[in-house]
């Protein structure tokens, strides 16, 4: 009796095996990934995998969520990259794509979408396609990938805060410049205590913001040097320095999100990324404003990040079937109603689907519109090694926001210590 | 005195099969003894069979690694060559072996039962990998975890038991709650199976049989399982001494490990030792250069230059000046070609200073208190040992919050005792506001705190363990000599701590050297402050953000020669003076 149950069992175990063995028969399996902000956002990818796939024969997708509390989604990928077991398709930081393409990572996807009527460059962000077709030596057209998202800086602000000291909320006043920002940084922080004006995180977009609106540029024209060894360099520096100086802003190099949702900080500049968890923790009133304007007028970050598909993939057609559909009107307008990125799509119908977001909240979702329409673009470095360029100009940086150099000597120096990072050409 | 149910069945006479099995076992070790020639046993003659298919394998996987291309995995073909080499191993082994068995030599029983035994669990991982165990473990994990509510089950049968094991042994009511526990335990276990979708799982598995590797791996999982097993039991045979059969129980014990070591790290490690000579970087084929590496991390020059002259003037192109003497009307200017490497190198010597005596005075103070015979003890010892298991992420972000400049405790107590002495006391003291995490001269003593808070812990059980180990009659020999009881501590406590205290120390350096963790996870500003890099975040930045494996094992290897150097330097001293106090 006993025997005969174990040998049904394994008949059923060995008939029902067969089932998928049959069905997996000529399916193409594509593993694809990116870096989501949160549950949200993962459940929103696994939905739009599961969607895709069910609406696609022949093609098999897995969607794998990146990253973890103790491995970032960098790492994994990089040593997945390493050993030869990366997914088909990742979504990598727009800094990231000059690197990944030089070093052979990624594929140049350019002739598989020349032969692809449907697709249309020009429906993008024309900033972040720019950089995604640049070719590297010995080619002469290149498509790196297909733009998931952008995002822009605003200024998240505490509105009790401001009630309180009696001031004009960020850009509601008759002009919105870097001393109405001063001041308003200074009315805030005399609430005294532990009530700073203002707030912002230790990375290179935010110190970027405060030289790109003096008029100064990370790099040259042609992004082969560097482009802060000049006056506007130290206006914007200079300006950004007063606040910490005068003691109106969290010291530099501190997270300011914290202290913001403390409700401890006036100001705080963030991207869009930061407005879920503000909307779920905040417990007091508050809205996001654009950045104020500086010397050379508005300014911005456009941050973007892109699918591109791994060099190794055995299916690049497929590989490039599924950056499209992930980057498609519909998949974006799904991803947008979380409210955490704009779409990458620069056309009517997405804005107005993002301005339409997160509505209960009352953020003013134009001021993220408004930023990515003046930001200056996330540059992938192609003539230069950026992780190296990046760590010389942060560490000058701390040194000036800590009083160990001035903005001046910051700007009399920097371009020389990162000339050996620039190729030549 | 009534014998145990273990104690009778060691009476009982052994079964025919036993004894069927020793007459043989006899009989082969006579005819061996008396110099008769005789048959081998079927199991040594399978096993030569068996070892003329493992050196075909053997073959077959040489030949396989070289008729993959050059890049060899972009690992290039120097480790194409090595990796074939390796794979002539079982073949050599093989040989060794069969021929030993034919000499009816124990090594060739020993070969023959490591190398199936290896083969067996090599093989059993590679099936492990067939069946797709590996990458559908996250799918097992939430099968389980979505279904926990059967796990419930097995809690509520464990309670049962434990309840039943109180009561008196052969009552009704204890057999009836063990069977209880046992049915309750036994149906939660098939539910859980059940609706974690174990049929499922099953026939994923099953289907993998429709490749013929998965046929092959398993039938090679069985022969080699079996012929280890029975080559074991040929111990009368091959004149097992005691010795020899202490020694194979050894082995198989370590074995787990041994594997695990060999496979997950001397593997990794023999591989980065390599990429140290070369140039490789993310997705291409490392090429040998030698010690170019080595060269650039640990090139220094020292010149002299009038005060006039900048210390960056006074190099040559490629270095960058690390710092400068004033002598008199010269500067000794010291220059790297790697200036972050020495500047990371110099921060970790530091931290460690500083974590050695932050570490290990408090935990021997703390496990003198947790010694005494207070109240409660037993519930601090696990208070205090609460931060050596916590993960150190989840630690740093909490100690993050705490450093907080405008909203950290630690700034909030200090402003709160400053408030104190200026209203109260009538002092004139100014609130310092330290900058924990980002004033360069305060962010790597901000680590060393976090540090020291997680380490003391461990450090004070061992050092627990070290004075529980102190005899008492010393000290009543101290009492009766009239010592005090800093004289006790520094005449009988200290000197018979030297052997842990040595111990502690070395652990704590090591610990120290290695920092990663601590100023990755507090520091949130990239790129770190110059001032909390250390050493191995160095190297990883090197491998992980400018995608330069070759350059970052360098790095790791130096780094590796310093602790090795230091750890020994610090042994022979310490404990040449531990045995002289």
């Amino acid at each position: 009796m006993k025997r005969s149950f174990v040998i049904i069992l394994l008949v059923a175990l060995a008939v029902t095996s067969i089932i998928p063995l049959v069905s997996a028969q000529d399916e193409v399996e594509l593993r694809w990934r990116t870096r989501p902000d949160n549950q949200a956002e993962i459940d929103v990818y696994t939905s739009t995998s599961e969607t895709i796939d069910a609406a696609w024969d022949g093609v098999t997708l897995k969607y794998e969520p990146g990253g973890s509390e103790t491995a970032s989604y960098q790492d994994v990928l990089v040593t997945e990259i390493e050993a030869g077991t990366a997914p088909d398709v990742f979504w990598i930081p727009g800094t990231d794509i000059a690197r990944f393409a030089k070093a052979g990572l990624i594929l140049n996807l350019a002739d598989i979408a020349a032969a692809d009527a449907e697709f249309n460059a020009e429906d993008f962000y024309a900033g972040p396609m720019g950089f995604l077709q640049t070719p590297i030596e010995g080619q002469d057209t290149a498509l790196w990938g297909l733009p998931r998202d952008v995002s822009a800086f605003a200024i998240y602000y505490n509105a009790d805060l401001f009630d309180e000291a009696g001031l004009d909320y960020p850009g509601m006043g008759d002009s919105w410049t870097w001393d109405d920002l001063s001041a308003a940084a200074e009315g805030v922080s005399e609430l005294g205590g532990e009530i700073k004006g203002f707030a912002m995180n230790g990375w290179w977009a935010n110190w970027g913001y405060w030289v790109n609106s003096a008029g100064s540029s990370f790099f040259n024209e042609d992004y082969t040097g560097c482009g802060l060894g000049n006056e506007n360099t130290v206006a914007g520096l200079e300006a950004a320095n007063n606040l910490f100086a005068n003691g109106w802003a969290i010291p530099w190099g501190n997270d300011g999100e914290g202290p913001f949702l403390a409700g401890s900080v006036g100001m705080y500049v963030s991207g869009r990324w930061s407005t879920p968890g503000i909307i779920a923790n905040a417990d007091f009133n508050w809205n996001a404003a654009p950045l104020p304007e500086g010397p050379a007028g508005p300014s911005n970050w456009l941050f973007w990040g892109a699918y591109a598909v791994n060099a190794k993939t055995e299916h690049p057609e497929e590989a490039w079937q599924l950056i499209t559909r992930l980057t498609s009107a519909e998949v974006q307008g799904e991803i947008a109603s979380l409210g955490a990125n704009i779409p990458s799509r620069q056309t009517e119908a997405a804005i107005d689907l993002f301005l339409g977001t997160l509505p209960d909240s009352g953020v003013n979702n134009q001021a993220f519109v408004d930023g990515a329409a003046v930001g200056v673009t996330e540059a992938p470095l192609f003539n230069g090694d950026w992780p190296a360029i990046d760590q010389t100009y942060g560490t000058e940086i701390n040194k000036v926001f800590n009083g160990e150099i001035t903005p001046q000597d910051f700007a009399d120096n920097i371009c020389g210590m990162v000339e050996q990072y620039f190729e030549a050409g | 005195m009534e014998l145990s149910g273990r104690g009778i069945q060691l009476l009982r006479p052994p079964s025919a099969k036993r004894v069927h099995e020793r007459i043989i076992m006899t009989t082969l070790v006579d005819k061996r003894t008396t110099g008769a020639r005789a048959a081998l046993p079927p199991v040594v003659l399978v096993n030569i069979i068996w070892n003329i298919f493992i050196v075909l394998g053997s073959l077959l996987l040489f030949s396989t690694v070289f008729q993959q291309s050059e890049d060899f995995f972009d690992l290039g073909r120097p480790v194409q060559v090595f990796a074939g080499l390796i794979a002539l191993v079982p073949a050599a082994l093989a040989v060794y072996s069969s021929i030993q068995l034919i000499q009816r030599k124990a090594g060739g029983r020993f070969s023959a039962m490591g190398m199936n035994y290896v083969i067996m669990v090599l093989a059993g991982f590679y099936l492990l990998h067939l069946w797709g165990v590996f990458i559908g473990m996250d799918n097992i994990s939430s099968a389980i975890l979505a279904n926990y509510q059967w796990s419930l089950g097995l809690a509520v049968a464990y309670a049962l038991y434990w309840l039943a094991g109180r009561l008196e042994e052969d009552t009704p009511m204890r057999m009836r709650l063990e069977q209880a526990a046992i049915g309750i335990g036994m149906i939660s276990l098939i539910l859980l199976l059940w609706f974690s979708n174990i049929l499922g799982a099953a026939s994923a598995i099953l289907s993998t049989y429709g490749n013929a590797a998965t046929w092959i791996t398993t039938g090679v999982i069985i022969i080699s399982g079996v012929l280890a097993y029975r080559m074991l039991k040929l111990g009368i045979y091959f004149n097992e001494t005691p010795a020899q059969q202490s020694a194979w129980q050894g082995w198989l014990m370590l074995s787990p490990n041994i594997i695990g070591f060999m496979l997950f790290f001397a593997g990794p490690l023999l591989l980065s030792f390599y990429l140290s000579f070369t140039n490789d970087t993310v997705g291409n084929i490392p090429e040998f250069i030698g010690l170019q590496n080595y060269g650039e991390i640990l090139s220094l020059q020292i010149t002299t230059t009038s005060l006039e002259t900048t210390a960056q003037a006074a190099l040559a192109p490629n270095y960058t000046a690390l710092g400068d003497i004033t002598l008199g009307s010269s500067r000794i200017v010291i220059g790297a070609r790697d200036p972050l490497f020495w500047q990371s190198l110099r921060n970790t010597i530091v931290f460690c200073l500083l974590l050695v005596p932050l570490s290990v005075i408090p935990a021997i103070i703390l496990a003198m208190i947790l010694n005494s015979k207070l109240p409660a003890m037993k519930f601090y010892r696990a208070v205090y040992f609460l931060p050596s298991v916590a993960a150190v992420v989840g630690t740093a972000l909490i100690w993050r919050w705490l450093y907080d400049p405008t909203i950290g405790y630690i700034n909030y107590i200090i402003s709160q005792i400053v408030g104190f002495l200026n209203n109260t006391l009538g002092m004139s003291v100014t609130d310092p506001a330290i900058l924990w995490l980002t004033d360069q001269g305060v962010v790597l003593f901000s680590i060393v705190l976090l540090a020291a808070w997680q380490v003391i812990g461990f450090n004070t059980v061992l050092f627990l363990a070290g004075l529980q180990g102190i005899p008492n009659t010393l000290y009543e020999a101290a009492y009766v000599d009239g010592a005090n009881k800093w004289q006790e501590f520094r005449n009988v406590t200290l000197p018979m701590l030297a052997p842990t205290t040595l111990f502690v120390i070395i652990t704590t350096v090591i610990t120290g050297l290695q920092v990663f963790n601590e100023p990755y996870a507090l520091i949130s500003a990239r790129p770190l402050p110059t001032a909390a890099t250390t050493s191995v975040f160095y190297l990883y930045n090197r491998g992980f953000f400018r995608f330069e494996f070759g350059y970052a094992s360098s790095v790791a290897w130096i780094l590796f020669a310093i602790i090795f150097a230091i750890t020994l330097v610090q042994f022979r001293f310490s404990r040449a003076k531990a045995y002289e106090d």
